[in-house]
């Protein structure tokens, strides 16, 4: 308890207490319709393909269709034009632009630097070979298609998976690291050994989880223009961080970074696939300097199947050890990432098994626990970041272990949790991996759920419907999901950046408000969420209230979005700058209404003196006479403020239930009901929250039922059309309820959290836990996703 | 993702499009509803030098109910034939069949006989073809002839149609007397191709078995008619079909597919679950036969 006085004390000697106010008015907490959506449900919203430049070229990629070979020769000269009409780029043509590498600070993992354009070798089926330009996209397919038929080849042996990487006589995707294991570390915290020698009983769970991905609507795309006048470059990228993509370009393509500008126009769906930047955001303003001509490269899915990144792959052995009555006494857990053939850049290879590793206890008191971290690089397409990254295997893998172990000791499984879950009282709380839990409801979570589906009655009734033949069964999934991704949030996770970010808030003249943030939106509806707390800050409408994001030549530096932290960052650092901008037009005011500004209150656009309602001057006529009225402007007179936020780590909790029923002749799964849980502290637009829970979960249930990146034994992708690749539509989802807990971060400003990834943390293990808690009967054990027919019938050993 | 050069003719009539046909056989495709060719095209799989676009011909858009068969025309899309009250009243299997065909907006341009002509062997259309009976009116510069259901399929997406053939109409025939019918399918997604699937058609004169038509689809390279299935119920009491023909039923199904192992389902699976659902539809349409509707 002297432990928890001590979190809390110097969490808020550190954030200051003073520093958690927000102006909370008409508009936060209330579920305002999106003021983006109807540009995005007419049509007129325009992304990175409906932009057309004059002169532009169409890229179109060649892409190596082996899995690991060396490139021998590429005859350009057999494209009929070349030069003139077409245009064709090899990575020997672009051989002084330096190759991406991860910043990821630790000593012992292995560098992988990936060519922008594959140089000697290629790693995986859709390596970059090539990039062929011409005037249409038509002619530039044909050219490629061309001169993909005269690239020569000599194949290596493929290495298709970590089994196959760590074999001694390998082959090798680096040669001069002279291993495909790029990393290996075991840390203890605790008494692990002890714990297990005191363990009435130890379960241990193998976990394949599956390799599946972000696949957002909107494939990645680039628009690039240099202006040789000016010798400025202007990029448009479905990009989640706009400046610091920009930093990467002008680095990467030796530019002052203030002649380049980059757009972010509308992204539509990023979900952390389009948080690093990927060699095509370089390779492609590249060839803009060198041909002085617009290029733009859009994605088509195929392509992005094969050559995105992937995501959510690793194995985890996990063992937990426990008391007859169900306490848990310690954990050991192995966590290993395929990594495909490039430890990808921003965060390497790590980005899963890492990730993992640390988030593994979750909401529960677990203060043993060896974590043993290791990636291989195999011939597949890089592995990146995807809403939950690490997270949604951790939480799979625990949830998962969590009800065998419960099964095995005879007690129910709510029981099970509810016996090691941490209490609200007990919170801040330091995980044995160095989270500190601020705040949460992770037993009030749980229990709401159960409630929401009548846990006892379901039991009984699914003991009635077993003597039938039926089986229903029900998957409860936990889980504390990481937020605010700043400097703290990062380094807690295991991964340390630093972090910075930025809102400018400015009325104008006419009263009028504009707000420019570093975070980007891409779907998530911050012109409403951020309008909501701007207008609540200077006591206008949300209409009045216009948001800026996604370009660098209007908007203050910041990192963009990415890993559940623009409501709190984005909202913080608005809320600053709008309390600013609040004090300076009381300056104003109290001029004009001769009136002290303390005396003063902004409502519905209008100024007025306290208890007076009838003194007032409206917003715009205080706006107006602050730019114009040197009687009573201010010494600097623009109404703008521009502040910055570096959020303290803070943790939204929740509980998904999902109940589902097997059909045991076909194997087919009927998934009947979600409840959700959310706790993400104070809710800005609950609309927008439970949106958000219900995509999550949406993803989620793609993962766990229906998503799978499959390669064949030689390194062959199989999965390469939205035929093979299911992803879940409406005909796929159940009804989902959302029940909303806030519990306020007590160290952020307004006491708003992070949310969005919870659903996709934590939908696959409730859906599991469902299947495989209607399939006891037959000791079915879940141990690989996604859930097929086929595996349930083989689970229930009636093939195979 | 976009097709490689062609040449593109937007026939006004059948003889234009015959004849386009037979002055290219091989480098000519027919255009129908697309939902099958242009996806093959723009993943440049297929690179015909003519596609011959028969949207245009008016005479090719029509169903005709008759006393012992429905005709379908090469233009009418799915989704039309899916809301046709007058051929539901007659065929029921064939709505129910449709609504497991993609979703609505594919439905909305992809036409029946395009889908029989594609013969995807786990494809909905040609199964229900199969099982219903019928033929299919074939037009070419020598001439016209009909191909029955049972000589269409002849392997995977391969139909005994001549590439110099195009398909007008397809005729389904109207079973007789008391039918019960079923369909079931087995996907990953609804609208998806099935893993496996069943469409079945069984007749009752009195108590008796008068004719029944198993289909397994996804099963094989073709769909499959369940003959020795069919030939064990054929003759038999409605009543006395209970647990012990049922299991043969189902054993002489999982050993007639000739199924392999993919993505979504290994052969072990479909053989497993063309028993199974052969044991459901043989039940059910009995229901639905029996049934004084």
């Amino acid at each position: 308890m002297s432990e928890t006085l001590d979190l809390r004390e110097q969490a808020i000697r550190k954030w200051g207490s003073d520093n958690r106010a927000i102006r909370k008015g008409k508009w936060i907490g209330k579920p305002a319709r999106r003021l983006e959506d109807p540009r995005y449900l007419t049509g007129a919203a325009r992304y990175v393909a409906d932009l057309e430049l004059p002169r532009m070229l169409h890229a179109v990629y060649v892409r190596s269709p082996h899995p690991h070979a060396r490139i021998v020769s590429i005859d350009k000269s057999v494209l009929p034009g070349l030069g003139k009409t077409v245009f064709a780029f090899t990575g020997e043509d672009l051989r002084d632009v330096p190759p991406l590498i991860d910043h990821v600070a630790l000593d012992n993992l292995l560098r992988t630097p990936q060519p922008v354009i594959a140089i000697g070798k290629v790693r995986f089926v859709g390596d970059a070979v090539a990039i062929v330009l011409a005037a249409d996209r038509y002619a530039a397919e044909d050219a490629a298609e061309l001169l993909s038929s005269v690239v020569e080849y000599e194949e290596l042996p493929p290495v298709p998976n970590v089994a196959a990487s760590g074999a001694s006589d390998a082959a090798l995707l680096f040669e001069e690291l002279g291993t495909n294991e790029i990393y290996r570390e075991a840390i203890t915290h605790g008494e692990v050994d002890e714990a297990f020698a005191k363990a009435d009983r130890v379960f241990s769970t193998p976990f394949e989880h599956n390799r599946y991905m972000a696949a957002p609507m909107e494939t990645r795309g680039v628009l690039a223009d240099y202006d040789r006048a000016d010798q400025q470059l202007t990029v448009w990228s479905s990009t989640q961080m706009p400046h610091f993509l920009r930093s990467v370009i002008a680095g990467q393509l030796g530019l002052p970074e203030n002649k380049v500008r980059v757009i972010a126009p509308e992204v539509g769906g990023g979900f952390g696939m389009k948080m690093c930047t990927v060699p095509e955001e370089i390779a492609i303003p590249f060839i803009a300097t060198q041909l002085g001509r617009p290029v733009k490269w859009i994605e088509d899915r195929h392509e992005h199947l094969i050559a995105a990144t992937h995501s959510k792959q690793q194995s985890i052995n996990l063992e937990v050890a426990v008391t007859n009555d169900g306490k848990i006494l310690g954990v050991r857990g192995e966590f290993v990432g395929d990594g495909g053939g490039y430890s990808f850049n921003t965060e390497s290879a790590l980005i899963e098994p890492a990730l993992a590793a640390k988030a593994l206890p979750g909401p529960y008191r677990i203060e043993n626990y060896r974590e043993e971290v290791g990636a291989f690089l195999t011939n597949k397409s890089p592995v990146a970041a995807y809403r939950g990254v690490g997270w949604t295997a951790a939480n799979t893998a625990r949830e998962l272990l969590f009800d065998e172990a419960a099964r095995g000791l005879g007690i129910d499984p709510a029981e099970f949790r509810r016996r090691n879950m941490l209490r609200s009282d007990e919170l801040p709380y330091l995980s044995c991996t160095g989270q500190v839990y601020d705040s949460g409801s992770y037993l009030e979570s749980l229990d709401k759920a159960l409630e929401a589906v009548d846990y006892q009655a379901f039991r009984q009734r699914q003991e009635e419907l077993r003597q039938q033949g039926r089986y229903i069964g029900l998957g409860i999934s936990s889980y504390v999901e990481q937020t605010a991704w700043g400097s703290e949030s990062s380094a807690q996770a295991g991964t340390p950046l630093p972090s910075h970010d930025n809102a400018t808030v400015t009325v104008d003249p006419s009263g009028k408000v504009t707000v420019a943030v570093s975070v980007s939106s891409h779907g998530q509806g911050h012109e409403t969420s951020l309008a909501q707390i701007a207008a609540d800050g200077l006591g206008v409408d949300i209409k009045d209230v216009v948001l800026l994001h996604g370009d660098t030549s209007n908007t203050p530096y910041g990192l963009g979005t990415y890993a559940s932290r623009s409501a709190v960052i984005g909202g913080a650092t608005v809320a600053r700058a709008a309390a600013d901008v609040r004090e300076q037009i009381l300056q104003v005011a109290g001029k004009m209404l001769e009136a002290s500004p303390e005396d003063l209150v902004i409502e519905d656009g209008k100024v007025s003196v306290a208890g007076t309602p009838s003194r007032f001057k409206t917003l715009a006529d205080v706006a107006y006479a602050a730019h114009w009225d040197s009687e009573v402007r201010n010494s600097e007179p623009l109404l703008s403020a521009t502040r910055f936020y570096d959020p303290p780590a803070n943790y939204a909790n929740g509980c998904v239930v999902a109940l589902c029923e097997v059909d045991a002749d076909t194997g087919v799964v009927t998934l009947d009901r979600i409840v959700a849980v959310e706790d993400c502290g104070m809710v800005i637009n609950p609309m927008i929250v439970e949106a958000q829970v219900h995509g999550a979960i949406v993803q989620g249930l793609g993962g766990a039922m229906l998503e799978h990146l499959i390669y064949s034994d030689e390194g062959q992708p199989l999965t390469t059309t939205y035929m093979d690749y299911l992803v879940p539509t409406f005909s796929d989802v159940p009804p989902i309820e959302v029940i909303s807990i806030e519990t306020p971060s007590p160290f952020t400003v307004g006491g708003i959290k992070g949310m969005g990834e919870g659903g996709q943390i934590a939908a696959p293990a409730a859906l599991a836990n469902a299947v495989a808690d209607a399939l006891a009967p037959f000791g079915a054990r879940i141990e690989k996703l996604p859930i097929t027919p086929d595996y349930v019938l083989r689970l229930m050993g009636k093939i195979g | 993702m976009k097709p490689p050069p062609f040449k593109y003719h937007a026939c006004r009539t059948i003889d234009e499009a015959v004849g386009i046909l037979d002055s290219d056989p091989d480098g000519s495709k027919v255009l129908a509803g697309g939902q099958s060719l242009v996806p093959v095209l723009n993943l440049r799989l297929a690179a015909p030098d003519n596609l011959v676009d028969i949207n245009s011909i008016e005479s090719l858009d029509h169903i005709r109910v008759q006393p012992d068969h429905v005709a379908i025309g090469a233009g009418t899309r799915q989704y039309v034939v899916e809301r046709s009250d007058q051929l539901h009243s007659v065929l029921p299997v064939v709505r129910e069949a449709l609504s497991h065909v993609g979703h609505s907006q594919i439905r909305n341009r992809g036409t029946v006989v395009g889908s029989i002509c594609h013969a995807d062997p786990a494809a909905e259309m040609p199964a229900v073809f199969l099982t219903v009976g019928g033929e299919v009116t074939a037009h070419s510069a020598a001439g016209t002839r009909t191909i029955g259901s049972d000589d269409f399929f002849e392997s995977y997406l391969t139909t005994a149609l001549e590439p110099n053939e195009i398909v007008t109409q397809v005729k389904f025939d109207i079973p007789s007397g008391r039918t019960g019918w079923y369909f079931e399918e087995v996907a990953r997604r609804h609208g998806d191709f099935a893993i496996l699937g069943v469409v079945a058609l069984v007749s009752l004169e009195g108590d008796t078995v008068s004719r029944a038509r198993i289909t397994i689809f996804g099963g094989g390279a073709t769909p499959l008619r369940m003959t020795a299935a069919e030939q064990l119920i054929t003759g038999a009491k409605a009543s006395d079909i209970g647990g012990d023909l049922l299991e043969r039923a189902a054993i002489e199904a999982s050993a007639a597919v000739r199924p392999t192992d993919d993505i979504h389902a290994s052969a072990d699976y479909r053989r497993h679950v063309a028993g199974l659902l052969t044991r459901r539809a043989v039940t059910r349409s009995l229901e639905r036969a029996g049934s004084p509707a």
